[in-house]
């Protein structure tokens, strides 16, 4: 039997390895999809096709980029780069790509968390208190199917016309308050809390026939208390797993949902990176996507442990 | 993705113009009064906020309001003194000397004077800006002689009578030599100017903040007033869906929206509490150029019955619910020695478009009706860039529908501007969707003569002149244009310029390009800036 903290240590180094292979993985397939798209980053920049730009103006700005040396020393460079942590300045932006980050990062960081919070909140409420309910039970599995169908940009449609064009309760743009991230989150949470909710309330019935409910039940406790504290902890690990892949839905809809709400963040930067091949700005927030979803992934891991203490076991 | 979004553009359009709520009730006030912070909400975020670096539209809009010119341009296309009092040129029209008022600084203390003239055209011209429209305009630039504080004297290498119409643009604005001594990406996150206003933060994606110049007393000769601005502070909020930014000006989180699109148009009108100010820009029109380096477009006569099975008016009347003028000729109206006898040259005319085409030998027809000549049918290729607006989409798919009438089969193919970009340089297009925005009739030397051909070859990389006309005639007139300074000359030339351009029938032209702006009725002399219709807020004021 090895060590605890060895075995510990054999793990950690095994996650670290498979972290950075996706992180060069993801920053080479970014390099390779923005070389295979046709167009010039720099006509790009510079105007398009109706530049007025004389001549020496675009010799300088692809030698100032980089953009008139060979594909593979340009990719040589991006990932050495990249690997000593340099990020770059973004072509289209004229700050460094951290900057933009730095910027960026949070408003779409906070919508995200908010709709998270959404999407659990909703699952949570629509499944405790109506599996294997007469009628409630059905109804709300239904509502979550249908909940789990909406695409987000049609959903903030709808939320925006209803609740900002027609009964203006909420702003209809920007990043400014509370009250401004309130239906983008639930456009982003309401979809994502449909597909929490449908695989909690599989595994909460299943988990409602496990021996020790019953005999949780026959210790005499009342219904609500059997499902909060006993069943909910066997039922919520699925739901768990799914959160990490949630969390990268999450960052896809932030683009569409970014655009409706004339939000600031992460999703409508890469939008405009992409349309102008703005390299260097393009894979900073890929990769910054890529760490987000290796840690949401870390982080569901190590709550499965904590709410299923039979996993720490596994291990040995 | 970006189908995707030109729905959602679609719908939230759709949406906007159903809901209608009140202002915030507001004192009427006869006399400006001075103070209060004004929120202006605009589509598209400026990449970089120096006017001279790149130099596109959202940039320009920023600029007008920090940054003074050398000289001003009245509604007439008249040029007036500014930061210039006066200026001569040489005989030989390649040395400009300009004095210099004296009493001007920018607002980081920096005195105005002719070291300064000379370190702003110097950096326009500096390929290490990357200028593409400042620079562009200022292509015959060599240097500038600093004569003494107050005198600079500009040579140019070759003559060009347009060069004080350009420099009365804000892309040519003057900024503090010590700012631009700073790194050119630093200079574009704070430049400096001499403006009412002074740039105090920009949170991107968000607003930009500017603040009131307060030593200012050296105003446009276009202004209302003189001395400083009215307002304490702009915000200038970047709102990207045209549906958003109606619904915010409604709601009364904003006071002032620009690109106004057409569907909200009725309704702002129709709201008591918003009025609207608009202009149409001068230059080349919104247009369709017509590709002449390969078929079916090579041959006159083709592109002839192709603009003429275009019902632009009839598509302007249901697209944009008839707010929006048409332009029929090379030059917009607004633009200075415009030809108003070029307007109805390429009008709507089926019949004489089949006649034409009979005559080219495109006979014989398909079983769906579009013309075929030895077997190949008569197609036209337009790649549709994703920024387009949907109004544009519309308008093309309406000329798409005409077209068809008389045999045409139009092709409209979506894809990402950088693609459409890359086709464009390839001369891979029959149709190419665009305009050019500029005070002045020398916008036909860029997009119609041969020094704008692009270099030669296969990899022909950029072109201004997108139709790939070529005609000795042409190139002489407009060159011969640029060399005198007698503006009864510059008429017959331009005149003459215009009607070559539209007998050889380069383009669809279908509506002048337009600044369009709802405002709350709190905000009052919002003025448009006759150079480049942009919106100065030097002469707003607001009650509430």
């Amino acid at each position: 039997m090895t060590p605890f903290f060895l075995r510990m240590s054999r793990v950690f180094a095994k996650r670290t390895l498979n972290a950075l292979t996706v992180l060069f993985a993801v920053a080479s397939l970014c390099f390779v999809v923005l070389q295979l798209t046709p167009g010039d980053p720099v006509l790009a920049i510079m105007g398009g096709g109706a530049t007025n730009a004389t001549p020496e103006t675009l010799i300088a700005a692809r030698h100032e980029y980089g953009l008139d040396r060979p594909v593979l020393v340009q990719y040589g460079l991006y990932l050495s780069r990249l690997a000593r942590g340099e990020f770059g300045q973004s072509f289209s932006q004229h700050m460094p790509v951290t900057e933009v980050l730095r910027v960026q990062a949070p408003p779409t960081l906070e919508l995200m968390a908010t709709a998270f919070a959404v999407a659990w909140l909703f699952a949570l409420l629509s499944v405790m208190p109506t599996v294997r309910r007469r009628y409630s039970g059905p109804l709300a599995s239904a509502l979550e199917t249908v909940c789990a169908g909406l695409p987000p940009f049609w959903l903030g449609l709808l939320l925006l016309w209803a609740f900002a064009f027609e009964l203006g309760l909420f702003p209809p743009a920007g990043t400014r308050g509370v009250m401004s991230i309130v239906l983008p989150a639930l456009a982003m949470g309401i979809p994502l809390g449909g597909f929490l909710a449908q695989i909690t309330r599989e595994s909460f019935d299943l988990a409602l026939d496990e021996p020790c409910i019953l005999t949780a039940r026959a210790r005499g406790l009342d219904d609500r208390t059997v499902r909060l504290r006993h069943v909910l902890r066997h039922a919520l690990l699925p739901g768990v797993d799914l959160s990490a892949w949630g969390i990268g839905a999450l960052v896809g809809n932030a683009v569409a949902i970014e655009m409706i709400f004339s939000r600031k963040g992460l999703g409508r930067e890469l939008f405009l990176a992409v349309s102008n091949h703005d390299m260097p700005l393009v894979a900073g927030i890929i990769l910054f996507i890529a760490v987000i979803y290796i840690i949401a992934g870390l982080l569901a891991d190590l709550l499965r442990r904590l709410i299923d203490p039979r996993l720490k076991a596994s291990y040995s | 993705m970006s189908h995707c979004f030109l729905a959602i553009a679609a719908v939230l359009l759709l949406l906007s113009v159903t809901g209608c709520r009140q202002h915030k009730p507001h004192k009427e006030a006869t006399n400006p009064v001075a103070g209060g912070t004004l929120v202006y909400a605009t589509d598209r975020e400026p990449v970089c906020l120096d006017p001279h670096v790149h130099g596109d539209m959202p940039q320009v809009f920023v600029a007008e309001q920090f940054v003074d010119s050398l000289v001003a341009m009245d509604k007439s296309g008249k040029i007036l003194p500014w930061l210039a009092t006066g200026w001569t040129v040489s005989e030989d029209g390649r040395a400009w000397t300009f004095h210099l008022r004296h009493d001007v600084t920018f607002t980081d203390g920096t005195p105005f004077n002719a070291a300064a003239v000379k370190a702003n055209l110097d950096h326009m011209a500096n390929p290490h800006t990357l200028s593409s429209t400042a620079g562009g305009y200022i292509k015959q630039y060599t240097s500038t002689d600093v004569i003494d504080d107050y005198t600079a004297l500009v040579h140019l290498d070759t003559p060009y009578a347009a060069f004080l119409e350009v420099l009365a643009q804000g892309f040519l604005g003057m900024e503090s030599p010590a700012a631009l001594l700073r790194s050119r990406d630093e200079n574009c996150q704070s430049p400096v100017g001499s403006g009412p206003f002074r740039i105090v933060g920009w949170d991107r994606q968000n607003e930009i903040i500017l603040d009131r110049n307060p030593a200012y007393h050296w105003g446009p000769p276009t202004a209302l007033h003189t001395g400083p601005a009215r307002l304490d502070r702009i915000i200038w909020r970047i709102i990207p869906e045209a549906s958003v930014r109606f619904a915010s000006l409604q709601a009364g989180e904003v006071d002032v929206i620009d690109s106004l699109p057409p569907e909200a148009e009725t309704p702002a009108q129709r709201n008591p509490d918003l009025w609207l100010l608009k202009a149409d820009l001068p230059g080349n029109p919104t247009n369709g150029t017509l590709n002449l380096r390969r078929e079916p477009f090579r041959d006159a006569r083709v592109r002839e019955a192709f603009v003429r099975s275009a019902d632009v008016s009839g598509a302007l009347s249901s697209v944009f619910f008839g707010h929006y003028r048409r332009a029929g000729g090379p030059l917009s109206p607004s633009t200075p020695f415009y030809n108003p006898e070029t307007e109805h040259h390429g009008d709507y005319d089926p019949d004489r478009a089949r006649k034409l085409l009979d005559e080219a030998g495109w006979i014989a027809r398909t079983a769906d009706g579009i013309r075929t000549r030895n077997g190949v049918p008569l197609q036209v290729h337009i790649p549709m860039r994703s920024s387009l607006s949907a109004s544009v989409r519309t308008l093309w798919e309406q000329v798409q529908a005409t077209a068809r009438a008389t045999g045409f089969d139009v092709i409209l193919e979506n894809a990402d501007d950088t693609t459409v970009t890359d086709r464009e340089s390839r001369w891979d297009y029959d149709v190419r969707v665009g305009y050019w925005n500029t005070n002045t009739a020398d916008v036909m030397r860029i997009v119609f003569s041969s020094a704008f051909l692009g270099p030669p070859g296969p990899q022909a990389g950029i072109h201004q002149n997108a139709a790939s006309f070529s005609d000795p005639r042409f190139d002489q007139i407009i060159n011969a244009a640029l060399l005198t300074n007698d503006p009864e000359e510059r008429k017959t030339l331009y005149a003459r310029a215009q009607t070559i351009a539209s007998a050889a029938f380069l383009q669809i032209t279908t509506y002048p390009q337009s600044t369009r702006m709802a405002l709350s009725r709190a905000v009052h002399d919002v003025r448009i800036e006759p150079s480049l219709n942009v919106t100065s807020l030097y002469d707003a004021w607001i009650t509430r």
